[in-house]
C-alpha cells in the first residue's frame, strides 16, 4: 500500500504540470497596478512584478496571433521524420524546420528537444537586427542604478546557410552545410566604438567553439577572440554571449529540464520602438500586454563552473521565442530578469512575420540594466561572400555593411 | 613682398577653400545619385539617409616628472598641450560605391624645452634657432583620409584614396605593419594607451584591392600599391632619435622634438665611418637625412589568407620603400676630406645620408584559439606575425677602432681608442645580412573575482615576444645613429591587461614593454567614462621608461618620464 502510495507521489511529482500562476481571468482592457498585482503573480518575472506592487500599471490587450509561415511548416513536414537524438543530445539527420513538431510532454528527452525548437525556430534566412528600427540601427541603452543612461548603436547581419526557405540556394548554400549561423556585428556609436566589426561563426559540430574575429579600429587588425569564456559580461551591458536572443549557448553544453506550461504575459505587437519610458527607468509605458501560452525550460550547465547554474525559458508555443528568461546565481540568489517583446514585421514579399522587438535584461542584484531595440529586417539576400573576413577590413569608422 | 607669415596664412587660406571646395563637390556628386535635386526635401533626405558625421575633439596635456639632465631639465615642465578636432564623414552613393572623409586639425604650441635643449646641444653654439610654432601641428585642407570604396560585385573590393593599409597580428608595436608610415614626433615611443597606433600612422595614397575567392574558407588575395606621391616626409618614419640627423639648412631637418634622444646622447657619429686624415683627432658629420624621391619610393604587396579548419593563415610578400626609423642606415658618400686648406689644423668631413632602402620583405602570419590542452584550460587565441628581410642592411664599425691602413688598434693617448671606428672589412661601413623578425602573442580573458565589483567582468591580458635573428651575424653591427651593437638575437617582451569597473566607467590598462638586454617601458592608464554621456572620456596615463643606460633602446627616452591627461569629446 504504501509502495503504491509512494509511487503514486513520484509520479505527480515528475509530471510537467500545469505550473502554478495566477488564474488566467485576465481579459483585454485590464488594468493591473499595486491593488491588484496578484492577478499576474507567477505571469511575469518576479523584479518586474515587485515594480507593479510599487506603483506601475499596465493593462491587458488582444492577444496577437501568428500564422506559421508555410515554407517553415512545409519544411518541418518534409524533414522532421527523421530527425532524432544522440547519445549526447545532438541534433540527428536534421535538415531544416522545426526538428520535433509532435511533443510528448512526457517524453523524458522533452526538455532537450525543446531546446532544439527554439535554436532552430523560424528566423528567416537571414535578417539584419535592427533593420526594422528608424535608422536601420539597434539602440542599446545601459541604465545605471542611478539613472544614468548610455547610449551605443550597432547593427548585425545574421545568415542561416544550411536552413535556407525563401532564398535559394535551398535549402542550404553548398559548402556551408556545417554551420549552423554566422553574424556580423558592426559597432557605429559613439565615434570611439565605431568601426569596431566581429564575425562570429557557429558550427553544427558539437565539439568545435564558434569563431570569433574582431576587427579593431584602433589597430585597424583582426584579432582573433576566444569564445570559450562565454560567461564574460559584455560591459557595459548585462548580457554576456549566451544571453543573446535570451539563450545563445551551445546546445549540447547544457541539460534541460521541461518544467511545465504556463501562461504568462507577453508583448507580441510592440507598437513604438525603442518603447516610451521614464528617462533612466527600463520600464515600459504606453505598451500593453496579453497573456500567452509558453513551454517553461529550465537550463543548467554541464560545466559546474558556468556562471549560471539555473536560467529558465518561457518559449513561445508557437514561435518558440522566449518572453521571459531567468536567471539564478550559484548562491541560489535571483540575478537576472530578462524579458523581450515582438512586433509584427513584413517580409520582402510582403508577408507578414514576427520579430523581436526590445529586449530588457535587469540585474536585480546591481540594479543596471540594459535595453536593447532590435527589430530585425528578414530575408534581405544577403550574398554568402558578406560573411568573410574581407568584409571585416571595408568597414569605416561609423560606417556600414555594403 | 609677402612676408613669411602672411604667406603661411594664404597658404592656410588656401587649403581651407581647398577642403570646403572637396566636400561641397562631393555633396554635389552624391546627390545626383539620390536625387534629382539638391534641393529642399531631397537633399535633407540625402543627408539623413547616406550620410553620417562623427569624430572628435581631444585635449591632450603632458607634464614631464623626470629629472632630466644638465643639458636637458625637463621636470615638472609642460611637455604637451595638443589639441586636436577630427571631423569623419561617411557618404553611402550607393550599395558599390562609399566614401569616407576625415580631417585632422592639430594644435600645438612650441616647447620652451625642447627650444632650450635645442640652443644648448647644436653646434656651434647658438646655431639652434627656435621650433616652427606648427612643428606638430597639422592644418592641412588635404584630407587625413579619403577613400572611394567601390564594390564590383559581391566578392571585390577596391579601395582608393588616402589610407591606412595595417598587416599583422600584434597589439602595441609594429612588426608586418610597415605599410604605413608612423609619426613619432609627438607621441610616446610604446605608450599605446595615450596614442594607439592608429593615431600615430601617416596615412598614404594608394589602392588596396580585397578578393575573396573562397568565402567559407576566408581565401582572400590581396594586392596594394602605394605610389608614394605624399610629401617626401611623408613616405617614412618621423622618429624622434632621427630627426636630430640634418644639415643644418632650412628644410626642417633639424629639429629636437620632446622625444629626441637627450643631447649627451647625441655623439659625433661621424668617427665611426671615417678616420681623421689630418692631425686633429676630430671627424665631422656632414649628414642629410635622405628622403625618396618620386621615382623610387613605389611599394607593392600581395598577400593570400585562408583559414585550415580553426587556424587562420596568411602569406604575403611586399616590395619597395621600407618606411621604418629602426631600419634606417647610413651611408658614406665619398671619401673624408678635410674641412679646411691642406696643412691647416683642421678637422676631417665625411658626407653621410641617412636613407630608408627599398626592401624585400616576405610575410607570414596566423592565428588560432586554443581551448583545453590535455585537460588544462589554456582558453587563449593565439598568434604569430613573421617576417623575412633578405639583405637587409646595417652599419657596421670596429670596435675599438682601429687603424685599417696598418690593422691595429689605435692604443691611449690616441683619443680614438677604446671608441668605435670605421669598419676595416666593409669600406663603406655597411653589411647586408638576412634578418627575420618574429612575434609571438597570447590573448586571454581571465576571470579574477577577488579584484573585481562584477566577478563576471574579465580581465583581457596579452603577453607578446618579439624576435630579431639576424643571420650571418658580424661583430659590430650597430645602429645607425650610435655606438651601440646589436645582438644577433634582439628580444622584446609585452604584457598588457585591462579590465572594467562599474559598468565599464572606470577602465585601467596597463601596458608594459621589457627588452631582455635591459631597458624597460610601463605605460599605466585610467580611464573614466561618465555613466551619464558615452561621448565623454578622460584619460590619466603615463610614460615610464629606464633600463641600464640612456643610449639605447627604450633607455634614450629614460630622463623623459611624463603624464598626461588626455579629455576626449566624441560627436
Amino acid at each position: 500500500m504504501l509502495a503504491i502510495l509512494l509511487t503514486i507521489i513520484v509520479g505527480i511529482a515528475s509530471t510537467p504540470l500545469r505550473l502554478q500562476a495566477a488564474e488566467p481571468d485576465l481579459k483585454p482592457g485590464d488594468k493591473i497596478g499595486p491593488n491588484n498585482w496578484q492577478r499576474i503573480q507567477g505571469m511575469v518575472g518576479e523584479n518586474f512584478l515587485n515594480r507593479v506592487k510599487a506603483g506601475h500599471t499596465i493593462e491587458i490587450k488582444q492577444p496577437k496571433l501568428y500564422k506559421p509561415l508555410k515554407e517553415y511548416a512545409d519544411a518541418t513536414a518534409k524533414y522532421s521524420g527523421k530527425v532524432s537524438l544522440g547519445p549526447n543530445g545532438e541534433l540527428l539527420n536534421y535538415v531544416a524546420g522545426q526538428p520535433f513538431p509532435n511533443l510528448n510532454l512526457k517524453d523524458p528527452q522533452i526538455g532537450q528537444k525543446l531546446a532544439w525548437n527554439f535554436f532552430w525556430r523560424w528566423l528567416g534566412d537571414d535578417y539584419q537586427t535592427g533593420g526594422a528600427v528608424k535608422g536601420g540601427k539597434i539602440i542599446r541603452y545601459v541604465i545605471e542604478k542611478d539613472g544614468a543612461e548610455r547610449r551605443a548603436d550597432l547593427t548585425s547581419y545574421f545568415i542561416f546557410p544550411k536552413t535556407r526557405y525563401m532564398l535559394d540556394p535551398k535549402p542550404a548554400i553548398p559548402g556551408y552545410e556545417h554551420i549552423d549561423y554566422m553574424q556580423l556585428r558592426v559597432d557605429s556609436y559613439p565615434r570611439d566604438a565605431a568601426g569596431t566589426t566581429t564575425l562570429e561563426i557557429r558550427y553544427d559540430d558539437p565539439k568545435r567553439a564558434d569563431d570569433l574575429y574582431i576587427y579593431i579600429p584602433s589597430i585597424r587588425r583582426i584579432r582573433r577572440a576566444t569564445t570559450t569564456q562565454r560567461c564574460q559580461t559584455l560591459a557595459p551591458s548585462e548580457f554576456n554571449l549566451d544571453d543573446i536572443n535570451s539563450f545563445n549557448g551551445k546546445i549540447t553544453d547544457f541539460n534541460y529540464k521541461f518544467l511545465g506550461e504556463k501562461k504568462m504575459l507577453a508583448n507580441l505587437s510592440q507598437e513604438r520602438m525603442p518603447f516610451p519610458r521614464k528617462t533612466g527607468d527600463y520600464l515600459p509605458l504606453d505598451e500593453k500586454w496579453e497573456v500567452v501560452d509558453t513551454y517553461v525550460l529550465e537550463i543548467t550547465p554541464k560545466d559546474s563552473s558556468y556562471c549560471y547554474p539555473r536560467k529558465v525559458l518561457h518559449l513561445n508555443k508557437m514561435t518558440f521565442d522566449t518572453h521571459w528568461t531567468l536567471i539564478w546565481d550559484k548562491r541560489g540568489d535571483y540575478w537576472k530578469e530578462q524579458f523581450g517583446m515582438f512586433t509584427p514585421v513584413k517580409l520582402p514579399d510582403g508577408r507578414e512575420a514576427w520579430s523581436v522587438g526590445d529586449v530588457t535584461i535587469v540585474n536585480v542584484q546591481n540594479g543596471r540594466s540594459t535595453i536593447v531595440t532590435s527589430t530585425r529586417a528578414y530575408n534581405q539576400g544577403y550574398p554568402i561572400s558578406m560573411f568573410s573576413l574581407a568584409t571585416l577590413e571595408t568597414v569605416m569608422r561609423g560606417g556600414s555593411i555594403r | 613682398m609677402i612676408f613669411p607669415q602672411r604667406w603661411c596664412m594664404k597658404k592656410k587660406q588656401g587649403r581651407l577653400f581647398l577642403a570646403v571646395a572637396a566636400f561641397s563637390l562631393i555633396a554635389c556628386l552624391s546627390a545626383n545619385a539620390s536625387a534629382q535635386s539638391i534641393l529642399g526635401n531631397d537633399w535633407e533626405k540625402f543627408f539623413t539617409e547616406k550620410v553620417s558625421f562623427g569624430g572628435y575633439v581631444e585635449n591632450t596635456t603632458g607634464l614631464s616628472i623626470s629629472h632630466g639632465s644638465r643639458y636637458f631639465n625637463t621636470s615638472n615642465r609642460f611637455i604637451m598641450n595638443r589639441f586636436v578636432v577630427q571631423p569623419e564623414f561617411n557618404v553611402d552613393l550607393s550599395e558599390k560605391f562609399k566614401l569616407f572623409l576625415s580631417w585632422r586639425f592639430v594644435a600645438e604650441p612650441r616647447y620652451s624645452a625642447e627650444t632650450k635643449s635645442r640652443e644648448a646641444s647644436v653646434q656651434p653654439a647658438g646655431a639652434g634657432g627656435p621650433l616652427p610654432v606648427d612643428f606638430y601641428s597639422e592644418y592641412k585642407g588635404v584630407p587625413w583620409e579619403a577613400v572611394a570604396d567601390i564594390f564590383p560585385n559581391d566578392r571585390l573590393h577596391v579601395r582608393i584614396g588616402r589610407q591606412f593599409i595595417s598587416w599583422g597580428e600584434t597589439d602595441g608595436a609594429r612588426l608586418l605593419d610597415v605599410i604605413n608610415p608612423q609619426d613619432l614626433t609627438f607621441a610616446p615611443p610604446a605608450a599605446p594607451n595615450l596614442f594607439n597606433l592608429d593615431e600615430t600612422r601617416v596615412p598614404q595614397w594608394g589602392m588596396r584591392m580585397l578578393y575573396t575567392v573562397r568565402p567559407v574558407s576566408n581565401t582572400i588575395f590581396e594586392f596594394f600599391a602605394n605610389p608614394g606621391f605624399e610629401a617626401k616626409k611623408d613616405r617614412v618614419d618621423n622618429f624622434a632619435p632621427t630627426n636630430d640627423i640634418g644639415d643644418g639648412t632650412a628644410d626642417g631637418d633639424l629639429r629636437y622634438g620632446r622625444w629626441s634622444s637627450h643631447p649627451e646622447d647625441r655623439t659625433s657619429v661621424a668617427a665611426m665611418f671615417a678616420n681623421p686624415v689630418g692631425p686633429v683627432p676630430v671627424v665631422v658629420p656632414l649628414a642629410k637625412r635622405d628622403y625618396p624621391d618620386a621615382g623610387d619610393n613605389w611599394k607593392i604587396g600581395t598577400r593570400i589568407k585562408h583559414n585550415f579548419g580553426a587556424l587562420s593563415v596568411g602569406v604575403g610578400y611586399i616590395w619597395g620603400y621600407n618606411p621604418q626609423a629602426s631600419d634606417m642606415v647610413f651611408k658614406t658618400k665619398g671619401v673624408p676630406f678635410l674641412l679646411g686648406p691642406p696643412g691647416s689644423p683642421t678637422p676631417t668631413g665625411i658626407r653621410l645620408r641617412l636613407v630608408n632602402d627599398r626592401t624585400n620583405l616576405f610575410a607570414a602570419h596566423f592565428n588560432y584559439p586554443v581551448g583545453d590542452v590535455f585537460g588544462i584550460p589554456i582558453k587563449s587565441a593565439m598568434r604569430g606575425e613573421f617576417a623575412f628581410y633578405p639583405n637587409k642592411p646595417y652599419n657596421i664599425s670596429e670596435f675599438p677602432a682601429k687603424d685599417c691602413t696598418t690593422n691595429t688598434v689605435f692604443l691611449p693617448p690616441n683619443p680614438r681608442a677604446r671608441r668605435a671606428g670605421p669598419s676595416c672589412d666593409h669600406p663603406d661601413n655597411l653589411v647586408e645580412k638576412n634578418t627575420i623578425r618574429y612575434a609571438i602573442g597570447f590573448d586571454r580573458s581571465t576571470f579574477i573575482p577577488f579584484l573585481q565589483d562584477d566577478p563576471w567582468r574579465a580581465f583581457r591580458m596579452t603577453f607578446q615576444i618579439f624576435q630579431t635573428i639576424i643571420l650571418d651575424h658580424e661583430e659590430g653591427m650597430r645602429s645607425f645613429g650610435h655606438a651601440q651593437k646589436i645582438n644577433q638575437v634582439s628580444t622584446l617582451l609585452t604584457f598588457r591587461v585591462n579590465t572594467g569597473y562599474l559598468g565599464d566607467t572606470i577602465l585601467p590598462d596597463i601596458f608594459i614593454g621589457y627588452d631582455v638586454a635591459g631597458y624597460y617601458i610601463v605605460n599605466p592608464a585610467i580611464s573614466y567614462q561618465p555613466p551619464w554621456n558615452e561621448k565623454i572620456k578622460m584619460t590619466l596615463t603615463s610614460a615610464i621608461y629606464g633600463g641600464r643606460n640612456k643610449y639605447k633602446s627604450l633607455g634614450f627616452f629614460s630622463e623623459k618620464d611624463s603624464v598626461f591627461l588626455q579629455l576626449r569629446y566624441q560627436f
